[in-house]
């Protein structure tokens, strides 16, 4: 497909190698890593423990 | 007054007796299949240049894993194309309304490609979330907004094809209303709003042949995005 490159001519360091948004490899890890916060963000408040209100005394 | 406006986009029935499955099969009644001779007739020839036309617009830009689609996209735009124009008659009810229809076309093959794209290239469709070059403070939204729009998708297909023919049927019954009633109140007011009448159903019809290409025309650049 025209538009995508192979990303050979950029030459990241450090996090920027892994996570960026000009190969096809640093977006693909930047989609998946947003899915999987968004997946933990979801999961942390499906699971959190619900505080019980206290009974109230007649 | 209001309900009969809606009438035309009933299910049609006769006696208890659902007619949908006539008005989906009669495009395949209308056109002939090719016979022995290697020029069946002029009808044949016209259709068959259109298909021609037809394929190689929309499969030239694509790789070759995509060609294996011809066939149903193109059955597609003619059996589109051949609803729409049918509707147009008068009294004749255009399932291309309905927008269980739509959706019954959109989501499927929409599905198909996406499922393509991630069975084939994985990497390259989860990189498609995130369009090249952007800014990082932008990166998290916009995987979010381009996975929204993914799934919309299908949507705007069926609710635009549903809408666009929808709103057309709609204007012609309450302009050509209006021109029928004005007749014997204001005659020149009349010959206006049937030569509005006469505008719109030209325009109808260019509607009806644009909207169901523009259906597969994006259906054939998702898949071009994925295969």
């Amino acid at each position: 497909m025209a538009g995508h490159d192979a990303g050979t001519q950029y030459q990241f360091t450090g996090i920027a190698k892994f996570f960026n948004s000009y190969t096809v490899m640093g977006r693909r890890n930047c989609v998946l890593a947003t899915y999987g916060s968004l997946a933990a963000i979801f999961l942390f408040f499906k699971l959190k423990p619900k505080k019980q209100a206290a009974v109230a005394e007649k | 007054m209001t309900l009969s406006l809606f009438d035309q986009f009933m299910s049609p029935t006769l006696l208890g007796i659902p007619l949908m499955a006539l008005a989906l099969t009669l495009p395949w009644i209308l056109f002939f299949k090719p016979g022995n001779r290697w020029s069946s007739s002029r009808f044949s020839a016209l259709v068959a240049q259109f298909l021609k036309w037809f394929t190689k617009e929309i499969f030239q830009p694509m790789s070759l894993g995509g060609h294996k689609w011809a066939l149903i996209l193109t059955s597609l735009v003619l059996f589109l194309i051949t609803l729409n124009m049918l509707g147009l008659l008068p009294y004749t009810f255009t399932p291309t309304t309905q927008l269980s229809m739509n959706m019954a076309f959109a989501v499927p093959l929409w599905l198909a490609t996406v499922i393509i794209g991630m069975r084939n290239q994985p990497n390259l469709s989860l990189a498609h979330m995130l369009p090249e070059g952007t800014p990082a403070l932008l990166i998290p939204i916009l995987i979010v907004i381009e996975t929204i729009s993914l799934f919309i998708r299908p949507l705007a297909l069926g609710v635009r094809l549903t809408a666009n023919l929808t709103a057309g049927h709609l204007l012609i019954q309450l302009i050509a209303t209006a021109a029928y009633v004005l007749m014997s109140i204001m005659p020149v007011v009349a010959i206006l709003t049937s030569v509005l009448l006469f505008l719109l159903t030209l325009l109808e019809v260019a509607v009806a042949m644009i909207q169901a290409y523009v259906f597969v025309l994006l259906l054939s650049l998702y898949l071009q995005e994925n295969v």
